[in-house]
């Protein structure tokens, strides 16, 4: 991997990345109305490399691993590409065309943040600091 | 002009699908190209409006002189690519037993065709889930043979590896990918648009010209884009006036199509931004043409975007014909925003939102601008559009 020591430097930096998010007023009405459970699935990189957010019904816990239930949406990508496009480096929809992000279930809901993506990488650069990891940030 | 500094995406991508044809009269050759493609069976896909003007009937003539057998006609596609006619399309083709299809109409018709062959292709009774999953690329493949005949000129569509679908029941349009929905071969027939009304013919051209210009400003844009998209405004501001005021003149019109597909394979590269996301959102909750729609937001977004893009504009403002030696960027970006509103007035498109009565108040335009916050092709926006941005766009167009 390019930009982590292991599999678990990713989930570490995603799971405070949403954590943040979720602190911010318009993000978490974003992610209310998503109104799924979302699957990340980094497992390309590692099998214990996935987060999951689950943001039905008004409720928000995000944690590592798979969830116990069938997530209404699953993204699947590798570690490096998950780096890639919290720091709004990798446009989702080219990445979706190019097939480095693999889509099951419906997109419609996330993919309306989207054009949030520059908001939450200044909230990304900040989680990855806050945990030491200034060296990683994108330029 | 000298080509300016101008910067690029140290990554892009390109893709250049269908073959194209031209010709006045090349219709004639559908039955052959069809043959080579391995379709026997054909569905034509249109709308009522186009067998009324026996539009339709010009391609379906010359599909009964050739081997093909002509299976069945769908007429039943109205204004956007609903995925109730979607699904009802792809139930007719299977029900006609046909191995292909032949598409005449503009945008809405070959948006559903788009939708209706990746279902025949995939084997799927339902789009609803199709379209929700937005990009359909993970394990695509070719589908079955698809000509299409663009009529108007136009979305581009026939190049575009994308289409917008409209859920009835959520009022929003939705953007879907698939690498290999357009057709297999574009067959571009101005005869076919010349019975096209002035007003359509206007805010058509105006689609195409919003799909150039906003391709050459998107945050996508890339050299191989800009180079297709210059020369399409640059047949538009030429001929345009043309074909409204003389729509028997095949110059004009042939002209028209050729420069809609290369502004579709422009923007269908590298997306387009306010316009569009603006335009989308009129659409789904006001039912505005998609070509009148952008046209009215055309010149507003532009205006907002001069200093985020003022080079890629005055490329755009030489390309449109106007003298930029000397001028500095913003200044020459400024003309081109007055040269559009200039061919606006010449082709009869005057109308605001108010026509269309979408209320001059901040608190009921708010459903549009999220809609329009929420739009795949905001992000691409010269110039980054917040939602305070998005309802100022939307004010001034009143």
């Amino acid at each position: 991997m390019e930009f982590w020591k292991d599999p678990n430097e990713c989930v570490t930096a995603v799971v405070r990345l949403f954590e943040d998010c979720g602190k911010d007023p318009e993000l978490r009405e974003g992610l209310r109305k998503v109104n799924q459970l979302i699957l990340f699935d980094y497992t390309e990189s590692g099998p214990d490399c996935s987060i999951w957010v689950d943001c039905r019904n008004g409720n928000y816990k995000v944690s590592q691993g798979k969830p116990s239930e069938e997530p209404d949406l699953t993204m699947s990508l590798s570690a490096d590409d998950a780096h890639r496009s919290w720091s709004n480096k990798l446009n989702p929809v080219m990445a979706i065309t190019r097939k480095k992000i693999r889509v099951k279930g419906s997109a419609v809901g996330l993919l309306k943040l989207a054009p949030k993506l520059k908001k939450v990488a200044v909230i990304y650069e900040k989680s990855l600091t806050d945990l030491g990891w200034a060296d990683k940030i994108m330029k | 002009m000298k080509y300016p500094n101008i910067t690029f995406e140290s990554l892009f991508g390109w893709v250049n699908r269908p073959r194209i044809l031209y010709s006045p009269g090349i219709r004639s050759e559908v039955g052959f190209e069809m043959s080579q493609l391995g379709g026997k069976k054909a569905v034509i896909y249109t709308d009522k409006g186009l067998v009324a003007a026996g539009i339709a009937e010009m391609v379906a003539e010359e599909v009964r002189k050739s081997d093909l057998e002509l299976v069945g006609i769908f007429d039943s596609i109205v204004q956007d690519a609903r995925i109730d006619i979607i699904n009802a399309g792809a139930a007719f083709y299977r029900k006609c037993g046909a191995d292909c299809m032949i598409v005449v109409g503009g945008g809405s018709v070959m948006d559903t065709a788009k939708a209706i062959n990746i279902m025949i292709g995939g084997g799927n009774e339902d789009f609803q889930p199709l379209a929700d999953q937005a990009g359909l690329c993970d394990g695509a493949k070719p589908l079955p043979p698809h000509i299409a005949f663009p009529t108007t000129a136009g979305t581009g569509c026939e190049v575009t590896s994308a289409m917008v679908v409209l859920d009835t029941n959520a009022h929003a349009k939705l953007q879907v990918t698939h690498p290999y929905c357009n057709a297999d071969l574009a067959m571009l027939d101005p005869e076919l648009t010349v019975k096209l009304p002035a007003k359509i013919t206007a805010f058509t051209g105006m689609d195409a010209l919003t799909h150039a210009i906003e391709g050459i400003t998107s945050t996508g844009a890339e050299p191989i884009a800009d180079a297709l998209g210059l020369h399409a405004i640059r047949l538009i501001f030429k001929y345009l006036p043309i074909a409204v005021k003389n729509p028997e003149d095949i110059t004009a019109r042939g002209h028209m199509l050729i420069a809609s597909s290369l502004a579709g394979m422009c923007f269908g590269n590298t997306m387009t931004g306010g316009v569009h996301a603006t335009a989308h959102a009129l659409g789904a909750l006001y039912g505005i043409p998609h070509g009148l729609a952008n046209a009215i937001m055309l010149p507003i977004v532009m205006d907002y975007n001069v200093k985020d893009a003022a080079e890629r504009y005055t490329m755009i403002a030489d390309a449109m014909g106007i003298d930029v030696t000397g001028k500095k960027p913003v200044e020459a970006a400024k003309m081109a925003v007055k040269a559009v509103v200039s061919l606006k007035n010449k082709i009869g498109l005057t109308e605001t939102l108010q026509d269309f009565k979408v209320p001059k108040d901040r608190e009921k335009l708010m459903p549009l601008v999220e809609l329009a916050s929420a739009d795949g092709q905001v992000s691409y926006n010269p110039h980054y559009l917040e939602d305070e941005d998005i309802l100022n766009l939307y004010m001034k167009a009143i």
